[in-house]
């Protein structure tokens, strides 16, 4: 197997995770994986010498999920596929969670995709806000306004969450 | 040690490992000094902790056979569930989370796809700016000589009762305005001036339905510090120190907003 294959395999693992906090169905994320792998996989000859694989695949990945979450929202397809769609949210998480991480999920896939990204690629895996910047496509300043929006709204959320979380408490 | 001002912005660069290890000291300082601050970073800390508790299993999850197989060139299955049908589940999680089934297709428009509006308040106030500003000759359609016109003309058009502030305390003099378009709408675009040259504008615009303020940067580029409320959205952009601008921006915001009411 050649070193560039090799490299992408590495990678799995944290585009897995990248996607997870993108999608939060895991079916669903590793779907997208697998459609990032496909181009990455037609496009290897792009892919110069020197570039940090990881940085490579993240864009391609990244440009998947943003082109296809707008495709949807300009062409109204989501409205015309409710009920697939309700299934394949319904669809049940193999992993246990705790209360606290389905929280966390939970708010973050109220974040706006953009906002979500940002804060994603920065806080959990890890990248400078210039790598960020250039995988996402933006200047730095705004990537530095998406993460503290970001920040601020799933504050927000995970204490409606914890409010929300107390009252039922009190009800029982 | 540098001597700056510091503010929410700092906490972001500080929990993300951008803040220039030289000025740790300062910033630390800064903390223990404003208590608001201080527990908005503990609270961004403990949230970030979660963030990653939350994934940090993923890594360790064995990686699928099918994902694997696509790196080894074999051809991958795919199942008329399976691949590319991903984005059904994030419009999905979208739209449940904007409000359950019933708010469905109403909640379309709010999916949070779009940029949000005060960025695109920000980005056109920048864009107007960089473009007029720079302009000798053709910076505005009216002229500060001829202001009460200019109030007028600009107050019938965008649908606000617009009085241009005065800034000569911040060392800036009115040139004068134009009527741009704004998404949908229509905007005014005050001009200043300082005795070196360097512009600042306003970009007031009648539209906006939320209430939120905020900057926005671009790179290597002005700055905009903005305030949208119900019924209004203003946005002040220059390249001035950060420190100067925001001075600026909140006379003129409270002038703009007593104008309003006037």
């Amino acid at each position: 197997m050649d070193e560039k294959k090799a490299a992408i395999l590495g990678e799995i693992p944290r585009l897995r995770r990248y996607a997870r906090s993108l999608l939060r169905d895991r079916d669903s994320a590793d779907d997208l994986v697998q459609d990032c792998l496909e181009r990455a996989l037609v496009r290897l000859d792009n892919w110069q010498t020197g570039e940090s694989p990881r940085r490579w695949l993240f864009t391609i990945m990244h440009h998947l999920f943003i082109d296809q979450m707008r495709k949807v929202n300009r062409r109204g397809e989501a409205a015309m596929l409710p009920l697939e769609a309700r299934e394949a949210q319904a669809a049940p998480a193999e992993q246990v969670e705790s209360i606290a991480s389905r929280e966390i999920i939970d708010a973050l896939q109220a974040i706006s995709p953009d906002r979500r990204a940002a804060l994603v690629m920065v806080a959990i895996e890890g990248f400078s806000y210039a790598e960020a910047a250039n995988i996402l496509g933006v200047p730095a300043g705004t990537l530095m306004s998406r993460i503290a929006r970001g920040r601020d709204e799933l504050r927000g959320l995970l204490d409606d969450a914890a409010r929300r979380r107390a009252i039922r408490i009190v009800e029982k | 040690m540098t001597r700056r001002d510091f503010s929410e912005r700092d906490i972001h660069m500080a929990l993300d490992g951008e803040l220039p290890v030289d000025e740790r000291v300062a910033y630390d300082a800064w903390l223990e000094a404003n208590p608001e601050m201080k527990a908005r970073s503990v609270r961004y800390i403990a949230d970030l902790a979660a963030l990653r508790a939350t994934f940090a299993g993923v890594l360790d999850e064995p990686v699928p056979a099918r994902l694997q197989n696509i790196v080894f060139g074999e051809a991958p299955v795919k199942t008329a569930a399976s691949s590319s049908r991903w984005w059904l589940a994030a419009a999905a999680a979208a739209m449940l989370a904007i409000g359950g089934v019933g708010g469905y297709v109403a909640g379309l428009d709010h999916l949070g796809l779009e940029d949000p509006a005060e960025d695109q308040l920000a980005e056109q106030a920048i864009a107007a700016h960089v473009l007029y500003a720079a302009e000798q000759r053709h910076a505005v359609e009216v002229p500060a000589s001829d202001k009460d016109h200019l109030q007028t003309w600009l107050s019938n058009r965008v649908g606000l009762k617009l009085v241009a502030p005065d800034l000569a305390a911040q060392g800036f003099q009115l040139v004068g305005g134009r009527l741009l378009p704004a998404g949908e709408s229509k905007a005014a675009m005050l001009l200043y001036e300082d005795d070196k040259g360097e512009r600042i504008s306003l970009f007031v615009t009648a539209e906006s339905a939320e209430k939120t303020k905020g900057t926005y940067g671009s790179q290597d580029g002005p700055e905009a510090i903005y305030w949208l409320d119900q019924g209004y959205g203003c946005a002040v952009v220059g390249s001035l120190p950060r420190a100067q601008l925001t001075a600026v921006a909140k006379s003129a915001y409270s002038q703009l907003v007593a104008g309003l009411a006037s």
